[in-house]
């Protein structure tokens, strides 16, 4: 999947030029530095002024040469952030409102119905009105719709944003198995850095129209640009995890790390699920330089300093401990734990301050 | 009351034409409703101002207009003539007399609730394939319904009060061109009160049932 444009547009100029697997492409940035123009530019929802949009060397746009395909044409999904669901239409009728649209038959791969509503799980909600559910219902349905229109690819505009935490801890699970079920390539928009971690194979980060990196995630925050932004917003750590055994009368269930660390969270019941993500704050893990004894915290592991990046008086230090855990400290406790690469740490955290994600 | 077989005419004859008046403009009057709400294109405003002239122009001096269009003196009128059309002091007239007066009324109010359609559900409704076409009547129309029953019933109660412009197309011809208003004139100048006053009452009726109705749809379409 080859994506190339360059947008431009009135008050700036859009310029990116990516190459991905057919997975999720993710565009972080603040409020307002000109994302959803991207995705409405690359939907042809907008007038631009010049360049090109191309896909998988389908040109959907070329000031150049002239050619600039209507929305109707481009095999473009989007989900915008309201999800836009037609108000005057059944969920069933929303659902499939672009399932008939004919292809020019380069397109080998048939997504069934069927097989997207139990995806998203959504299959009891088809005879419902539209206004009769609730956010995260109406954001699956919107995702649905553009999945059964046959895009080539897929602009999520930041279809978490609209939605209280609650919700969002439930959706996400749901836009990664859409990335591992349908082999759509995604365009993602999101100022969450934690949605980032957890979807993207790749990032975009953009500040006010410009692109200021690009690359693998982990790769693309250690940049003093990315620092920038972590360091005025939420920053998590997100795992992919396995269900041990849960104990109701402790509090706390056990779950494993594909590397094998055992981590204890808060209580939940059995799950036999497929996938289980968890999530910690950078700011609730804490570095010990010895064994900590006689603390409260469920977990302590061992591991090794990968990283430190200092900005603004903080530090994201990385540290391997089975996976790579980021914890954000005072620069401050860099410099009295004489904290340095390749040096042994102990991380602690208490089990409550974990959170799951699925 | 019992009607007098003139009364039953006098109201049947105003409620068809009217109706057919109605439903004469109502296509066009969706498709400009749309280009006003949707489209931008140069001296645009100068249409929309031509469009909105009958609703405040003085009936008669619009009446007079027509009858210079549709007179069998003028190229239009003769060119009809010759095909044995004929506008002018007959039920074309009053037809023609009251879709021009309505016009405007229709146009307005349609384009009030197109212009109510959030226009980012008509860019997704793209984006999943549809057509402009398909939007339009998959869409935008089916959300606008309701103004646009609404804009059609204010037409068809501006259509049954037409005087002005018909008496000057149409002329006052009982049993021909004598619409409601038209016979309540007549009546009131002859002095048959009573007659008039039962049309009055008729009159008053229907449109207290149109207006009703059309400002219970637009009160319905903003509450969803």
């Amino acid at each position: 999947m080859l994506l190339r444009c360059r947008i431009a547009l009135a008050n700036f100029e859009i310029n990116v030029d990516a190459s991905f697997d057919a997975g999720v492409t993710s565009i972080f940035g603040p409020s307002g530095s000109g994302k959803t123009t991207i995705l409405d530019a690359i939907a042809g929802l907008r007038n631009v002024m010049e360049g090109e949009i191309e896909i998988n060397g389908r040109t959907l746009f070329s000031s150049m040469r002239g050619i600039n395909l209507s929305p109707h044409q481009r095999f473009v999904g989007y989900v915008p952030q309201e999800g836009a669901l037609f108000p005057h239409l059944s969920v069933r009728k929303n659902v499939l409102f672009g399932a008939d649209r004919t292809t020019d038959g380069s397109d080998p791969k048939v997504i069934s119905a069927d097989h997207v509503l139990d995806v998203l799980d959504i299959a009891n909600l088809l005879d419902r009105p539209v206004t009769k559910l609730s956010g995260g219902e109406a954001q699956r349905v919107a995702l649905a719709r553009a999945i059964l229109s046959r895009p080539q690819l897929l602009l999520l505009d930041e279809p978490l944003a609209a939605l209280d935490v609650g919700l969002k801890e439930r959706i996400l699970p749901y836009l990664g198995r859409v990335r591992d079920e349908f082999s759509i390539p995604m365009i993602y928009v999101t100022h969450n850095l934690t949605e980032v971690l957890t979807l993207a194979g790749w990032v975009l980060m953009i500040r006010q129209g410009r692109l200021l990196a690009q690359g693998i995630p982990r790769e693309v925050l250690r940049s003093p640009q990315a620092m920038m932004q972590i360091s005025q917003a939420q920053f998590e750590n997100v795992f992919a995890v396995s269900f041990v055994e849960s104990d109701r009368s402790a509090g706390r269930t056990k779950v494993r790390l594909e590397s094998g660390q055992e981590l204890f969270i808060p209580y939940f019941p059995q799950w036999q699920n497929r996938s289980l993500q968890i999530r910690i704050s950078a700011d609730d893990i804490l570095l010990s330089t010895q064994l900590p004894e006689g603390i409260s915290a469920g977990n302590v592991l061992p591991g090794v300093i990968k990283g430190i990046e200092l900005f603004d008086g903080q530090a994201i230090v990385t540290v391997a401990a089975g996976a790579e855990f980021y914890v954000r400290v005072t620069a401050s406790a860099v410099s009295r734990l004489r904290l340095a690469e390749h040096a042994p740490v102990f991380l602690i955290m208490k089990t409550r301050s974990f959170g799951l994600l699925s | 009351m019992i009607l007098s077989f003139e009364t039953w005419q006098i109201t049947i004859f105003s409620l068809s034409v009217g109706l057919a008046s109605t439903l004469l403009i109502l296509p066009f009057g969706i498709a400009l409703a749309w280009l006003f709400a949707r489209k931008e294109w140069p001296l645009k405003s100068v249409l929309e101002t031509i469009v909105l002239l009958p609703l405040v122009m003085p009936p008669v001096s619009t009446g007079l207009v027509l009858l210079k269009i549709f007179g069998r003196r003028s190229p239009l009128g003769q060119w009809l003539y010759e095909r044995g059309i004929e506008i002018v002091f007959n039920w074309k007239g009053v037809l023609i007399a009251m879709a021009v007066m309505s016009f405007p009324l229709l146009v307005r109010s349609v384009r009030t609730s197109f212009a109510e359609v959030d226009p980012r559900l008509e860019q997704i409704a793209a984006t999943l394939g549809a057509s402009s076409l398909r939007v339009l009547f998959v869409i935008t129309i089916p959300l606008a319904y309701k103004g646009i029953v609404a804009g059609a019933l204010l037409a068809f109660s501006r259509a049954l009060g037409e005087f002005g412009a018909t008496i000057l197309l149409a002329g006052n011809i009982p049993g021909e061109t004598q619409t409601l208003s038209l016979a309540i004139y007549n009546f009131v100048q002859l002095g048959k009160d009573p007659e008039a006053y039962r049309l009055l009452g008729i009159t008053v009726a229907l449109a207290f049932l149109f207006v009703w109705s059309s400002e219970w749809l637009l009160r319905s379409a903003r509450k969803v």
